[in-house]
Order: C-alpha cells, then sequence, then structure tokens
C-alpha cells in the first residue's frame, strides 16, 4: 500500500472519531439543557411543587444574589477546607498504618479483625461520639471527614503494599538492601498509583463525611445551607448549595485525576 | 572452623539441608548437599524442575539460612547478604519508575557506594553492554534481551566476586538468549568472576558451565557432577554447542538426568 493511501485512510479514521466524540459532547449538553428546561417548563406550569422542587432561573438568582452579597463564599471556603484536611489527613493516617501493619506483620495478624469491625460500621453513627469528643464544631466535622476515609485506605493500601511482587524484593535483598531500603525503593514507588487511586476515592467519601458532619453541627458551611434551608423551608437554598456541592466536589475530583496521570505515567 | 591451607574453595556447602515449614508439612527442599566451587570457577546446577535448584542460590546468597549444614564463602560462614555476591533472577524485575541509569545504580545506592568512582565503571558496564544509548531511557522502551543486560549491569556494578544466576535466560527467546550467553560468559570471563547458574537447558549448562552437577528430585541432593572437557569449556557458548563431543555429552547428561526423573517416580 501506497504511504499516502495509508494516509488518506488515516486521515478518514481520525475524522471519524473527532465527528463522534462531537456528537456524544453535543448530546451531552443538549441533555442538559432539556433537563434545565423541562424542570423549568414543569415548575412554573405546576405540574410539580415549586415550592419543593425550585426551579433552574430561581436557583440561578439566588446563587448569584448570595454570591454577590458575599455570604455564599465563605460557606465554600469553610467546606472545602474541611474535606481538604480530612481528604488529606484521612488518606496519611490510613497510608502511615498501612505501613505500620506492612512493617511489622505481627501486628497486621492482630489488626485484622478489628479492621473488619472498623470497616463494616458505618462511620457516621460516631457522629455523637464525635461531638462529645471535639464539640460541636470544625473539629467534629473534620474528624468525621477522616473517619470515613481512613480505615477503608489502610485496607486498600496495605492490600497492595502486600501484593508487590516479590521479586522485585528480591532484587533489593540480594543488593543487600535491609528493611527500610526495601520500602522506600521499592514498595513505595511500586504502590503509587494505588495510591492515587485511593487518594480519588477519598475525595468522594471525605465529602460524605463533612457534609453529614455539617448536618449535624455546623453553623456554617455548605452542609449547614442544606440543613437551614430545609429547615426554613427554602429549597432553592438546599438546591443551590446542592449545585455547589457537585461542581466543587468535581473539580476537587478532576484536580486530583490530573495529578494521577501526571504521577503515572510511567508506570504505563 | 579454620581456613584449609591448600587453595581455599571460594564457595563451600557442607552438608547443606534445608526444610521449608509451614502449617501443613515440612518440606526438605534439599538435603545434604556437599558442593566445592573453585574461584574462577563457573558451575552449572541441573535437576528436575522442585529440586531445589533455587533455594541452593538463596542460601547461597544469604537470604535464607539453612536448616543445618555450613555454608563457606571465601572459608567464612554467610550470615547474610552480602555485596560480594550477586545475583540474577530469571526475569530483569528493573524498575519501571527508574531510568534505565539509575536502575543500573541502584545496587551502588543501597550500598551507600555511589561514588563518582563507582558511578563511572557502572556507566562503563553500560557501554560495554552496547546501552550506552538507552541510558536515560524508561524500561518499557526495551526489548527483553536488553532489559536483561542491564539487570546484568546492575549486578555487576557492585563489583561482585560470586556470581548465582537463576535461569537468566529463561524467558527470553532463543536467538537472543544465545546472543546473551555468549556476552555473560565473555563478562565473567574477562572480570574473572565465580558463578553458579542455574539453568533447565541442559546444553545450556554444558555450553557455559566448567562443571555440571546434576541434582536429584524431592529433596534435593547431588547425584552427580560433569567435568566439561578443556575444548568445550574454553569456547563461548554458542560456538561451544558445535564442538566434538557436545552431544555426546548432552546425551550423557540427559540419561542422568531421564534416570533420576525415573528413580524419584518409582518412590
Amino acid at each position: 500500500m501506497h504511504p499516502k493511501e495509508i494516509e488518506t485512510i488515516h486521515q478518514a479514521y481520525l475524522k471519524r472519531a473527532g465527528k463522534e466524540r462531537r456528537r456524544v459532547f453535543v448530546t451531552q449538553v443538549l441533555l442538559f439543557i432539556v433537563f434545565l428546561g423541562l424542570w423549568e417548563f414543569l415548575a412554573r406550569a405546576d405540574f410539580i411543587n415549586a415550592l419543593i422542587f425550585s426551579y433552574p432561573t430561581k436557583i440561578a438568582a439566588l446563587f448569584w444574589q448570595l454570591l454577590s452579597d458575599g455570604s455564599l463564599l465563605p460557606h465554600i471556603g469553610i467546606t472545602v477546607w474541611e474535606t481538604l484536611i480530612g481528604f488529606l489527613l484521612g488518606t496519611l493516617l490510613g497510608t502511615m498504618l498501612a505501613t505500620l501493619i506492612w512493617w511489622f506483620p505481627f501486628l497486621s495478624r492482630v489488626l485484622e479483625p478489628y479492621l473488619v469491625v472498623a470497616n463494616s460500621m458505618p462511620k457516621v453513627a460516631l457522629g455523637p461520639v464525635f461531638i462529645v469528643c471535639f464539640g460541636p464544631g470544625l473539629l467534629s466535622v473534620i474528624a468525621m471527614g477522616i473517619a470515613i476515609s481512613v480505615i477503608i485506605t489502610t485496607i486498600n493500601i496495605s492490600a497492595s503494599f502486600r501484593e508487590v511482587n516479590p521479586q522485585y524484593l528480591k532484587v533489593v535483598q540480594t543488593l543487600g538492601g535491609n528493611k527500610r531500603q526495601i520500602f522506600r525503593l521499592v514498595i513505595l514507588p511500586a504502590t503509587i498509583p494505588t495510591l492515587l487511586a485511593t487518594l480519588k476515592v477519598n475525595v468522594g467519601l471525605s465529602w460524605v463525611g463533612v457534609i453529614v458532619g455539617e448536618f449535624l453541627v455546623a453553623q456554617s458551611g455548605l452542609g449547614y445551607l442544606i440543613i437551614y434551608g430545609f429547615q426554613v423551608f427554602n429549597f432553592t437554598l438546599v438546591m443551590v448549595s446542592l449545585a455547589v456541592i457537585a461542581i466543587v466536589a468535581t473539580v476537587m475530583y478532576q484536580g486530583v485525576a490530573f495529578l494521577e496521570r501526571k504521577l503515572t505515567s510511567q508506570f504505563q | 572452623m579454620s581456613r584449609i591451607p591448600s587453595m581455599p574453595a571460594k564457595i563451600e556447602l557442607r552438608h547443606v539441608t534445608h526444610l521449608y515449614l509451614s502449617t501443613s508439612r515440612a518440606f526438605m527442599a534439599v538435603k545434604d548437599i556437599n558442593l566445592r566451587v573453585k574461584e574462577g570457577e563457573f558451575i552449572s546446577l541441573v535437576g528436575p524442575s522442585g529440586c531445589g535448584k533455587t533455594t541452593l542460590l538463596s542460601l547461597i546468597a544469604g537470604l535464607e539460612r539453612p536448616t543445618s549444614g555450613t555454608i563457606l564463602l571465601d572459608g567464612k560462614p554467610v550470615t547474610g547478604s552480602t555485596p560480594r555476591v550477586g545475583y540474577m533472577l530469571q526475569q530483569d524485575y528493573l524498575f519501571n519508575w527508574r531510568t534505565i541509569e539509575e536502575n543500573a545504580l541502584l545496587g551502588l545506592e543501597i550500598q551507600g557506594l555511589r561514588t563518582k568512582e563507582a558511578e563511572e565503571y557502572a556507566l562503563h558496564l553500560l557501554e560495554e553492554m552496547g546501552l550506552a544509548d538507552v541510558r536515560k531511557a524508561s524500561p518499557q522502551q526495551l526489548s527483553g534481551g536488553m532489559r536483561q543486560r542491564v539487570a546484568l549491569v546492575r549486578t555487576l556494578a557492585c563489583q561482585p566476586d560470586v556470581l548465582l544466576l537463576d535461569e537468566p535466560f529463561s524467558a527470553l527467546d532463543y536467538t537472543t538468549k544465545l546472543k546473551l550467553e555468549d556476552l555473560i560468559f565473555a563478562t565473567l570471563r574477562r572480570h574473572k568472576k565465580t558463578a553458579i547458574l542455574v539453568t533447565h537447558d541442559l546444553s545450556e549448562a554444558v555450553a557455559m558451565g566448567d562443571r555440571v552437577t546434576v541434582l536429584s528430585r524431592n529433596p534435593g541432593e547431588v547425584r552427580r557432577e560433569f567435568e566439561i572437557p578443556f575444548p568445550i569449556r574454553q569456547a563461548p557458548p554458542m560456538e561451544a554447542r558445535h564442538r566434538e563431543a557436545f552431544q555426546e555429552l548432552l546425551q550423557q547428561l540427559w540419561k542422568e538426568m531421564e534416570v533420576g526423573a525415573d528413580a524419584s517416580e518409582g518412590n
């Protein structure tokens, strides 16, 4: 086959692939617009209760008002802050626990049933305990964010530590490496992909923990806005909070996903 | 134990027995192994799978302690892994997160010997193996044969006197394997290393070794030793295969293995 011919075939293929991508994107956008339009129409025409479900233009208007009078940003800030802290500490503590468990196989055997119980336990049920321990405020919310991600992180990371091919460890051992070197040179770098995948899961988990924590105790934050809106029956406010959470959580998740792509490019 | 005054063995195994213990059973991997390897000698270890060849290498490398018996390196008991013993595994197991150069320097880094001089030696070895162009490449970009060559550099960079080769060619295609055999043979000769090669491939055992030791199966015991005649021993492996008497030797070795296999099945 002529190189020119191959080139044309390839070009045609690229064109088709590009077209397909555009079609998917356009459909996605259309779907969103249709959803919003239908919602708006149904609420205004009184097919659904506008008091409960609100409608897009009203939500957007309230969003704009809260944003411009400066009352929304502090709530976003506090929740993002709590989530970040909960997410980072949960991941860090989980990784440290996993490291200890890897280092001392005896500890791993001792802790195994406890981890299983702790993992099965719905962490949000610990809410009252946190409130008693840390007071009804920021600390309790962060504790919830940590609690919800730390055990699963420990379990996942220590499993990935164990799954590192023992032959890699043998390489370091035959070169005279000790346990610390094995950890630093093999275990840690080899599990970076798992670590980052765990980060992605933990972003979502921390959001759950923080929002539930705010439901329980907070005087500020997006979770508090939802509960407040619910109590004063302002569901437009609830919807604004939900929309903001969806956007901010997605941005955070994409940030971690970007980090993952950057750091794991050498593993593919 | 005092040193033997006349020509001490580089590696000596005395009545080495090793058990693997689990809750269900105690498995004897090797039994009463006696082996002497002189300085600069190249020994091939062959035997049916499960005859404890890899166990023996692990014991000599000091990764495990024998259940009973002693292993001496230069007349001194082996107590743990030492930089004097290099080990090559069945596959390269290069670290994907390091460049070729960083992989080659791994041993030096672990042993805290990463001096300018040592680094230069490692780079020189890379060059010797025809890997100078891929220094900054990542392991995934290299072919199997190239990767195993990097693994060899990684081992040699620490300047061990003894090399333990655990079927290092088994994962390669036939042509690459022949070329790498020649390369390793020449490199070990030039650097005057003592080596033990574990292999399934009998022709490889004869072509590379000065001596071939046949182990029997379950538990591994030394069954017989073959001295390789000078002309075959001297020639590089690829050429050695065409030497007179090579085929005959191979036949003998083959028979010995067959007898061994029958005997163990009869048990």
